[in-house]
């Protein structure tokens, strides 16, 4: 394998905690959106995908829970489950040599609303509270996560709405290729606030999609020897991530180009593809038809689940895109050498596909969920 | 085949990165020509901040951005569709190409990134929108400014002012070190020959959230920003933009372009310890990432522009992590937010760009509002006037909430011709592995610095 590959996955999701959850919602074909309940206060939408009884004290314990929020109790769960997964993961992926990506839209909106709440209601303006401040910075999860796992390698958090996942996994390939870190976890996290309730009911009135939230992170490493433990190890190799600005003009020319353009970089036809995991947008649909109408006989690719299953999990959306063919790899033989195509657009006009071809023999044991045994 | 004269290897001027263009949004004036000469008069940018009511804050100083007509560069775009830290970014990027001598056209046929770092995003924006909802309700925030809060538009919005497409725009939030960050990313992107250009930086505008964050926690200052002084109080919040053109100096070869400075490599890493306090043993490896990234030895470096914000923790742990770097005699260490404020995610850019503009012009911008260096800061920062200085490295300090440290190492290019020499040349010095940098830790015992060069003390 020439290209970085992705050798353990986790997601905490609208399906429930952990990767099983997830795996079981993508395979069942679940759909998690469901209507809102009248308790948590006036809202602008009726139906929402939440992360069902998450509680962060009950994953994470009550040391260093207090003053966490939600998109930073969501991604370390997802970090937790990750990191007890096998004694190799916690190897790699903690100390110096290990980097974290996380993907997000602007960190915790209710984090900085209720900071700039509590200066125009106290009695003072800065009768804040001192201990939530950091989370009112859109960097707090990703540090979170690098505190209390010892992650001293590269931490970087990037801005990019739905396709955040996939800016994020490309970000981790160029450490990998500078040789800035052995291995990088990388993936996505938002939070279903009331307060991101309201910004998104404003900012896109009338073209709103129920909220999802949630976190999957992934596990990066460097390029394997063929035949090597790594090679065996991997679940997926990341053949390409190709990302585009759309500035005007057609979206459809700029899915297709996009898509062209990491199929040559990735080497291979859409003959070769096994699944295509959805945008939500039919440019991008059309841009996959207009590919695999041209090349694969007419065959066409699995289609993965997408947000009718999760909800709009915004910073989250790409990386559980992700964690979607690799679950759905697992129990599909069809999938093994073949590729998946992650296609991505966030409004603010960012697009991105990922090209993942499946580990050839399938995953024995599998690092993302708890049937895995260290086999080094 | 271009050559720089110094035994670069063919392909060389393919992997060196180089700064060809600026465009700078500050409390000190906006362009490069006002920065600088804000950066060599050691001009403050603090006055009484207006941006938002500090009404029941006991004092309110800050280094805002004045004079400032967005329309002036936004031509494309109409700008209530941007937030003010966008219209900072955006504003950035027009000068910056300009500056360059790039022709947007040309620029629409290659390959490029766009990569800005921001601490608050339009957290200014969200302020307003929190007004709203406190005076009547969530129903009425207003759907314009909910539609431009997404931190994603600081960098896209600079790809459709432009017209550029074939870009991958991408926001770093990693708080006050992103702009190190930014310049950090697009420096591997150009290094690896993946985008033919990146335009890089960071940009934040003042908002209320972050003031009172800061005014709580009892490190904004009275009254001006005193960096490694003794009394010093803590920060002023700033802020601007600042961004950078970099392409491959065989790019900027080919094309004539002035070159301000290299881009020798950078350093990147986590304390992993607290959201707030720096840790001196990470901060001062984060340095040796930065230095071993790009082949130098510490007592190359001729100046350091300190993260330098003016607070108790930041300018004692800073100064010690880099004395346990450079040793008993370091490089002169100066601290830009003396002037600017703290402008959060334009920090890292606009510092930068300060770096390379003391390289080009040959001086060093001060420390101001400085009366007696901290002994607790054994440095000399400069004090309050400009010097005159040949500087051939340059180091750029960022360190971040949640302990995410950037640096970045400039250097001077000189152009090829007999007798010149770049020392800061990649391939110039041993690469060693990730790895075998000889870092000391923390409490390690700190090494004698080496006989300085000439180039330390100009005449």
């Amino acid at each position: 394998m020439t290209r970085p590959v992705i050798s353990a996955w986790s997601a905490v999701s609208p399906f429930g905690a952990g990767s099983a959850a997830f795996a079981h919602g993508v395979t069942a074909g679940l759909r998690a959106v469901a209507p809102l309940g009248a308790d948590g206060g006036p809202l602008p939408q009726t139906h929402a995908a939440p992360v069902p009884d998450f509680d962060a004290r009950r994953i994470l314990g009550r040391k260093g829970t207090r003053s966490l929020d939600r998109v930073g109790a969501l991604a370390l769960a997802a970090l937790g489950e990750l990191l007890a997964g096998a004694g190799r993961v916690q190897e790699i992926a903690t100390g110096e040599r290990a980097g974290l990506v996380l993907g997000t839209t602007l960190g915790s909106a209710a984090s900085m609303m209720d900071i700039t709440r509590d200066t125009l209601t106290r009695e003072l303006p800065y009768f804040v509270d001192a201990a939530r401040i950091p989370n009112a910075v859109m960097n707090s999860a990703a540090a979170q996560c690098a505190i209390r796992h010892g992650i001293r390698g590269p931490n970087t958090t990037v801005a990019g709405g739905r396709s955040a996942g996939l800016l994020a996994l490309r970000y981790a390939m160029r450490l990998l290729a500078a040789g800035r870190a052995g291995a990088v976890l990388c993936g996505g996290a938002e939070e279903l606030t009331r307060e991101r309730s309201w910004l998104e009911h404003h900012a896109h009135r009338g073209a709103e999609r129920p909220l999802g939230e949630g976190c999957a992170l992934l596990l990066v490493e460097p390029p394997a020897a063929p035949g090597s433990p790594a090679a065996r190890r991997a679940l997926a190799e990341v053949l390409a991530v190709e990302t585009r600005t759309h500035v005007g003009g057609p979206l459809a020319d700029a899915t297709a180009a996009c898509l062209r353009r990491a199929l040559t970089r990735g080497g291979v036809t859409a003959g070769e593809l096994w699944a295509v995991s959805p945008s939500g947008e039919a440019a991008w649909e059309r841009a996959v038809d207009a590919e695999c109408a041209r090349g694969a006989g007419g065959r066409r690719p699995v289609r993965l689940p997408d947000d009718t299953a999760w909800g709009d999990a915004g910073a989250a959306t790409a990386a559980f895109q992700i964690a979607s063919a690799l679950a759905a790899a697992e129990h599909d033989p069809a999938s093994r050498g073949r590729v998946a195509a992650i296609t991505s657009f966030d409004r603010e006009g960012v697009l991105a596909c990922a090209l993942l071809r499946i580990h050839p023999y399938g995953r024995i044991h599998p690092y993302g969920t708890k049937a895995r045994t260290d086999d080094d | 085949m271009v050559s720089d004269g110094a035994g670069t290897p063919p392909g060389e001027a393919d992997r060196r990165v180089v700064l060809t263009g600026f465009g700078v949004v500050s409390s000190l004036g906006s362009g490069v020509a006002e920065f600088t000469a804000g950066l060599r008069a050691g001009r403050s940018g603090a006055r009484p901040i207006t941006v938002f009511d500090t009404e029941g804050f006991a004092h309110a100083v800050g280094c805002e951005v004045a004079d400032f007509t967005a329309e002036r560069w936004i031509k494309d775009l109409p700008v209530e569709s941007l937030g003010p830290a966008t219209r900072f970014a955006v504003s950035a990027a027009r000068m910056a190409v300009e500056d360059a001598g790039l022709d947007p056209a040309v620029l629409r046929r290659q390959h490029g990134m766009i990569c800005v770092g921001t601490t608050d995003g339009e957290s200014h924006d969200l302020d307003g929108l929190v007004a709203t909802e406190v005076a009547h309700g969530p129903e009425a925030m207003d759907p314009v400014v909910a539609g431009r809060i997404g931190a994603a538009r600081l960098s896209v919005a600079i790809a459709r002012e432009l017209g550029l497409s074939d870009v991958e725009a991408v926001t770093i939030p990693t708080a006050c070190a992103a702009g190190n960050y930014a310049i950090g990313y697009g420096y591997d992107a150009v290094r690896s020959g993946e985008v033919d250009f990146a335009l890089c930086g960071g940009a934040d505008a003042m908002c209320r959230k972050t003031f009172a964050g800061f005014y709580r926690l009892g490190t904004i200052a009275p009254d001006l920003c005193r960096p490694f002084d003794a009394d010093r109080a803590g920060i002023l919040t700033g802020e601007g933009a600042g961004v950078l053109v970099l392409e491959s100096l065989r790019s900027a070869l080919a094309r004539g372009a002035r070159i301000y400075a290299e881009v020798l490599g950078y350093g990147l890493n986590c304390d992993a310890y607290h959201q707030v306090a720096p840790d001196q043993g990470s901060v001062a490896r984060a340095m040796g990432l930065a230095l071993q990234d790009a082949g130098i030895a510490p007592h190359q470096v001729d100046l350091i522009s300190a993260h330098g914000t003016g607070t108790r923790a930041n300018d004692v742990t800073e100064t010690r992590a880099i004395r346990d770097v450079f040793g008993d005699d370091p490089p002169r260490t100066v601290a830009v937010k003396s002037m600017l404020g703290h402008t959060m995610g334009a920090a890292g850019a606009l510092s930068a760009i300060a770096c390379a503009l003391a390289i080009t012009h040959r001086f060093i911008p001060p420390t101001i509002n400085h009366r007696r260096t901290d002994p607790e800061c054994a440095i000399d920062c400069v004090p309050n006037e400009a010097v005159d200085a040949d500087l051939r490295v340059v180091q750029n300090n960022g360190l971040a909430f949640g302990g995410n440290n950037a640096v970045v190492l400039l250097g001077r290019y000189d152009p090829p011709g007999p007798g010149t020499h770049n020392p800061a040349g990649p391939g110039a010095y041993d690469l060693t592995g990730p790895g075998t940098y000889d870092l000391p830790g923390p409490g390690a015992t700190v090494r004698a610095r080496p006989p300085s060069p000439a180039s330390e003390h100009p005449s």
